[in-house]
């Protein structure tokens, strides 16, 4: 980030004057403070819409979490963890949380993998890139809701093309019920279309970084004998790591909080609904706010967490 | 051509069922082209008058015209603050400037469970529960940092010559804004305004729990109302669901350009 400042607009310390100040270097300050107004004026509704609608939710959220709410009954008192272990002694909570972590790790694994392939397929300079990657980015600029329920067509157990295919190429013999026999298939195979909306991202994001990698560093390599897998390996992979840095958090965070595919894949259903599907469902379904509130402040808790982590084992600096 | 056909299959698949009857959708060997070609799942969902969808056609329209007044209002609201914050950041000194300047990109990283009981109450507070605004507001606080993010990137690539002279010549810095970055600035607001169009129209949780008549649901809360109970024909959600991403859907076509370099800016920092 460049924070490279003119001497002019250098910041002072308003609050202290000049004492010794020429004519010149007085007006000099006038105007710095008439900037540092005008900053400031300017950035007012940042400030409230941050403030009021983002940041002044987020500590309600935390606090509420932990105080007793009830929609008819306005007494609030303070109750400890009671909110996350009456959450918990529900089963479809505790499931909804070994399903968030599934879609997480396949959604992340997958569409990293996904981007990484279809960034280095789609490196090479032609006149049909920027056609392609407009087709590419289509999969994100759709709602999820319209995307998933043209998915649960393509899983339809009668007139899927799923079933058509697997068929056709002899690797099932009947029709399957893809989305309600086997759990952990109908997690993956929601997370599939999550999976199939974010990898567009991944590969605008691993693609913008492998572009800055200079070719010298290629023709080195190569000069040097060195295999296709070997310049992989050891120059693409590391100087990748920003670009995968971004792409992994943005799974992370899409994947944690995870909606509208299993709301329209399956409804309710305990077997594939996702943190945040339970959450709507205690806050709205069983007006159970404390609750609501003690789920919410786990899957913002996660998100950073995750993303933090991944910042640490995946980032490097690098330069070139 | 893999990358084709994992991009298209699905989409390719929901217009080829959505341009035929439902007796020849849901027959057995599937279709793989729409044949015979059939129109009037389109044609029912447009018309004007009350169609024997039990009136689903004119909800289909009303709710396509709620997305359309929410997702071009948040755009013009979130691209008109993340302007004059994206020109403070870039261009003014003040104090606790990289603070706030951090904090409202780390906002990028809140899931949407951090805000969204108590924004449905402050929503409900204000009375704007069920209507434009409250969609419009609670949109616009989601989007503004990421076009706040990608503006100040596009302004800080910006040379500063221009603004320099004009400032030596007597404007002022909202002068020098106004006549000098923003007509140079219009790939980064493309870029800005696209991705908040696109985020808006696709939002789901948010209005699932705002809005709750038809008064100001949006096509992604109708449209999963009325494909919930299973009674539409799949041929005809499928219309309605083409309907629904055809106004995203030619934007991102006509506009990608400048939504990949909005997107990837300032993510190599």
């Amino acid at each position: 980030m460049s924070t490279a400042s003119e001497p002019r607009q250098s910041s002072g310390t308003p609050s202290n004057p000049v004492q010794h100040g020429r004519p010149s270097r007085w007006r000099g300050r006038t105007v710095r403070i008439q900037r540092q107004r005008l900053a400031y004026v300017l950035l007012a509704p940042l400030a409230l819409f941050i403030g009021v609608l983002t940041l002044y939710p987020t500590a309600v959220t935390t606090v509420e979490a932990f105080f007793r709410v009830d929609a008819l009954d306005p007494h609030h008192g303070f109750i400890g963890l009671r909110n996350f272990r009456n959450a918990f002694a529900q089963p479809a909570v505790t499931e909804s949380f070994v399903n968030t972590v599934f879609y997480c790790l396949v959604g992340t694994i997958l569409s990293t993998l996904l981007g990484l392939w279809f960034a280095l397929l789609l490196r090479r300079r032609s006149r049909w890139r920027a056609a392609l990657l407009a087709i590419v980015i289509l999969p994100w600029a759709l709602p999820p809701v319209v995307e998933a329920l043209l998915w649960s067509r393509i899983y339809d157990p009668q007139f899927g093309p799923l079933n058509w295919l697997l068929k056709g190429i002899g690797v099932i013999h009947t029709n399957q019920v893809w989305l309600g026999s086997n759990r952990w298939l109908a997690l993956t195979l929601t997370e599939l279309v999550q999976v199939w909306q974010m990898t567009p991202l991944s590969v605008l994001l691993i693609l913008a970084a492998l572009q800055l990698i200079p070719n010298e560093l290629y023709e080195a390599a190569a000069v040097d004998g060195a295999s296709l897998w070997y310049s992989f390996r050891y120059i693409t992979l590391p100087l990748l790591r920003p670009g995968i840095t971004v792409a992994m958090v943005a799974a992370i965070t899409t994947t944690l909080n995870v909606f509208d595919q299993p709301y329209i894949l399956s409804g309710n259903a305990t077997a594939t609904a996702s943190v945040g599907l339970e959450t709507y469902v205690v806050s709205f379904q069983n007006l159970d706010f404390g609750q609501g509130y003690a789920l919410s402040l786990l899957v913002t808790i996660a998100t950073a967490a995750a993303s933090l982590v991944i910042m640490r084992l995946v980032y490097r600096r690098v330069e070139f | 051509m893999i990358v084709l056909l994992w991009s298209l299959f699905p989409l390719y698949w929901g217009l080829n069922t959505s341009l035929m009857s439902t007796g020849a959708a849901d027959s057995v060997p599937l279709r793989l082209y729409p044949h015979p070609l059939y129109g009037a799942n389109y044609a029912d969902l447009l018309s004007l008058k009350q169609s024997g969808f039990s009136g689903l056609a004119s909800q289909l329209q009303k709710a396509l015209l709620n997305s359309t007044i929410e997702s071009v209002g948040s755009t013009l609201l979130t691209v008109v603050v993340a302007i004059f914050s994206a020109y403070a950041f870039a261009r003014l000194e003040f104090r606790f400037k990289r603070l706030i300047l951090v904090t409202t990109i780390a906002t990028l990283l809140l899931p949407a469970y951090a805000t969204l009981l108590p924004l449905y109450k402050i929503m409900s507070g204000w009375g704007l529960v069920n209507t434009y605004l409250g969609v419009i507001l609670v949109n616009a606080s989601g989007f503004i940092p990421l076009a706040v993010w990608v503006l100040y990137n596009y302004f800080t690539g910006l040379p500063r010559e221009l603004e320099e002279a004009a400032l030596v010549d007597g404007a002022s810095p909202l002068g020098t804004l106004w006549r000098i970055i923003l007509p140079l600035s219009v790939p980064g607001i493309a870029a800005a305004a696209a991705i908040t169009f696109l985020f808006s129209w696709a939002q789901f949780l948010f209005p699932l729990i705002m809005t709750t008549d038809l008064g100001s649901q949006p096509a992604t809360v109708t449209i999963a109302a009325l494909y919930g109970p299973r009674l539409v024909a799949f041929s005809v959600m499928a219309a309605a669901g083409m309907l629904a991403i055809a106004i995203p859907g030619a934007l991102s076509l006509l506009l990608n350009r400048y939504i990949v370099t909005g997107l990837t800016a300032g993510s190599n920092r």
